[in-house]
C-alpha cells in the first residue's frame, strides 16, 4: 500500500470519526421541527452537512430507540412517509448537548488559535 | 439481464435487491423509508429539470445511492470484524453453508450411514456424529469468517461494489398472497365428490376396486373399522375446496387445510399398516384354487408396499406443508408490521 493511499485512508477515518458525533447533534437540532427522512437530509445538506441514506436512517432508528425521537407513518402527497420529531427527553438531551458542544467548541477554538491553525 | 422502460420499476427492482441483503428485523421498515427517500429524490430532480425522469436519470440517482449490498450493509447494525459493505454477503454465505449444506449432509447422509454401520451401537454413532457436526460447524464458520475478513481488507471490494448498473437488476417478484384459484378449487371439488361417491359404492360393488378379482377376493373384516376412518377423510377432501370457493380471501386456509389433511391421512395410514394385513381375503372358502391364493398373496403384498410408500411420501409431504405454513405466517406477520410495500404509493 502506498503512503499516499494510506494517508488518505487515515484522513477519511478521522474525518468520519469527527463527523459522527456532530451528526447526532445536527439531526436532533433539525428535528425540533417535524420532518421526514428526505426533507431532513435536504435540510442538513442545505446547511452543508451531506448525509447519505445508509447513515441517516440507522441513526434515526438509534435515536428513536434511545427515546430521543418519536416517529409516525403518515400519508402526505399520496405517499406514506415516516415523520420524526424530538421527544420531551430529546429536548432535554439536546439542551445538554448544546451546552457541551459550546464548551468543546470554545476549547477547540482556543487550542487551534494557540497552535496558529 | 433484464431491461425496463419504466423508471419507477427500476426503483422497485433496486429496493428488491436491497431487501435481499437486509437483516430480517426492521427489513420492511427500512426498505419503505429508503423507497420514500428515493422517490422524493426523483420528484425533486423532476421539478429541477422540468420533465419526468428517464431510465438513465433514475439509474444515475440509484447509482449515487450505492450498490444494493453496500446500502443494505450500511442500513444494518454496525459490524466489527466484517465491515458493513460485505456483511450481508458474509451472513448469506454463512447461512447457506452451515444450515443448507453442512447440517443436511450430517443429518441425512452421515448419521444414517454411521447408524447403519454401527449396528446395535446406533445411539453412540448418533452422538459421535452430532459431536462431529458441532466441530464441523465451528470450523466452517471460522474459515468463512477468515476468508471474508481477508476479502474485506482488499481494495477489490470497493472496486467491485462500484461497478454495477441499476438497469441490470432482476425484475421485481410479486410476493403478495394471491387468493386461491377458483378454477383449481372447482376441479378439486369435482374430483373429491367423484372419489367420495366411488368410495361409498365400493362395499356393495367390489368390482369397482378389484375388477375381475372381485369374483374371488373381498375386503378383510378389519376394513369395516378402517372404512369409518376413511369416509371422514374423504368428506374433509370435499370440504376443503368448498371453503376455498366460499372464502377465497382466506389465503391461510389452503396451506393449513393441506397440512391437516396430510396429518389425518398419515394417522389413518398408521392404523391400517399396524393392524390391517392381510387386506384382502378369498371369498370362495374351500373352493379357492391355488392360483387364487397366489393372486391374493401378490395383491396383499402390493397393497402393503403401496401403503408403506404412501406413508413415506406423506411424511415428507407433511414436512413440506409445515414449512409452507410456517413461511406463509412469517410473511403475513412481516406484512402486518410493514408500513409500505415495494409498490409506489
Amino acid at each position: 500500500m502506498s503512503n499516499g493511499t494510506n494517508n488518505s485512508e487515515v484522513f477519511e477515518n478521522l474525518r468520519l470519526e469527527l463527523r459522527r458525533g456532530c451528526l447526532s447533534l445536527a439531526v436532533l437540532t433539525q428535528l425540533r421541527t417535524e420532518r421526514y427522512g428526505y426533507t431532513l437530509r435536504k435540510a442538513l445538506a442545505d446547511d452543508g452537512l451531506e448525509i447519505d441514506e445508509g447513515t441517516l436512517y440507522p441513526l434515526l432508528r438509534r435515536l428513536e430507540r434511545q427515546g430521543l425521537l418519536v416517529s409516525q407513518w403518515r400519508e402526505e402527497d399520496k405517499r406514506n412517509k415516516r415523520f420524526y420529531r424530538l421527544s420531551a427527553e430529546g429536548e432535554r438531551m439536546l439542551s445538554q448537548l448544546m451546552v457541551e458542544w459550546q464548551r468543546i467548541n470554545t476549547s477547540l477554538n482556543k487550542i487551534l488559535q494557540y497552535e496558529g491553525v | 439481464m433484464s431491461k425496463t422502460k419504466n423508471p419507477e420499476e427500476l426503483v422497485d427492482r433496486y429496493l428488491q435487491a436491497v431487501r435481499f441483503w437486509l437483516p430480517r428485523s426492521q427489513k420492511e421498515d427500512l426498505l419503505a423509508e429508503l423507497g420514500e427517500d428515493l422517490r422524493s429524490q426523483i420528484e425533486d430532480k423532476e421539478s429541477e429539470v422540468g420533465h419526468a425522469l428517464g431510465e438513465s436519470e433514475v439509474a444515475e440517482i440509484l447509482k449515487r445511492c450505492g450498490a444494493p449490498i453496500v446500502v443494505a450493509g450500511r442500513l444494518g447494525p454496525p459490524r466489527q470484524l466484517i465491515g458493513t459493505t460485505i456483511f450481508p454477503m458474509y451472513q448469506f454465505v454463512l447461512k447457506m453453508v452451515l444450515l443448507w449444506i453442512i447440517v443436511p449432509v450430517f443429518l441425512f447422509i452421515l448419521i444414517p450411514i454411521n447408524v447403519a454401520n454401527a449396528g446395535a451401537n446406533w445411539a453412540e454413532a448418533v452422538a459421535a456424529t452430532l459431536g462431529q457436526l458441532w466441530s464441523g460447524l465451528f470450523i466452517a464458520a471460522g474459515i468463512i469468517t477468515l476468508v471474508f475478513a481477508i476479502i474485506e481488507r482488499t481494495p477489490a471490494v470497493t472496486s467491485a461494489t462500484s461497478k454495477w448498473d441499476p438497469r441490470k437488476l432482476p425484475l421485481v417478484h410479486k410476493t403478495e398472497h394471491k387468493p386461491a384459484s377458483r378454477l383449481q378449487a372447482a376441479c378439486q371439488l369435482f374430483f373429491a365428490v367423484f372419489g367420495f361417491v366411488w368410495l361409498l359404492l365400493i362395499p356393495q360393488h367390489r368390482w369397482m376396486l378389484l375388477g375381475p378379482a372381485a369374483a374371488f377376493l373381498g375386503a378383510a373384516p378389519i376394513w369395516h373399522k378402517f372404512f369409518q376412518m376413511i369416509v371422514p377423510l374423504a368428506l374433509f377432501a370435499i370440504l376443503r375446496p368448498v371453503v376455498t370457493l366460499a372464502k377465497p380471501q382466506w389465503a391461510w386456509f389452503p396451506p393449513v387445510a393441506e397440512l391437516a389433511q396430510a396429518v389425518f391421512t398419515l394417522i389413518v395410514l398408521n392404523f391400517i399398516l399396524r393392524g390391517g394385513f392381510p387386506y384382502l381375503v378369498l371369498t370362495g372358502g374351500a373352493s379357492a384354487t391355488a392360483e387364487h391364493i397366489k393372486v391374493a398373496a401378490i395383491v396383499n403384498v402390493s397393497i402393503l408396499i403401496s401403503l408403506a410408500g404412501a406413508w413415506l411420501g406423506l411424511s415428507i409431504a407433511i414436512v413440506i406443508h409445515l414449512w409452507k405454513v410456517f413461511r406463509f405466517f412469517r410473511k403475513r406477520r412481516a406484512q402486518v408490521h410493514e408500513p409500505l410495500s415495494l409498490e409506489a404509493h
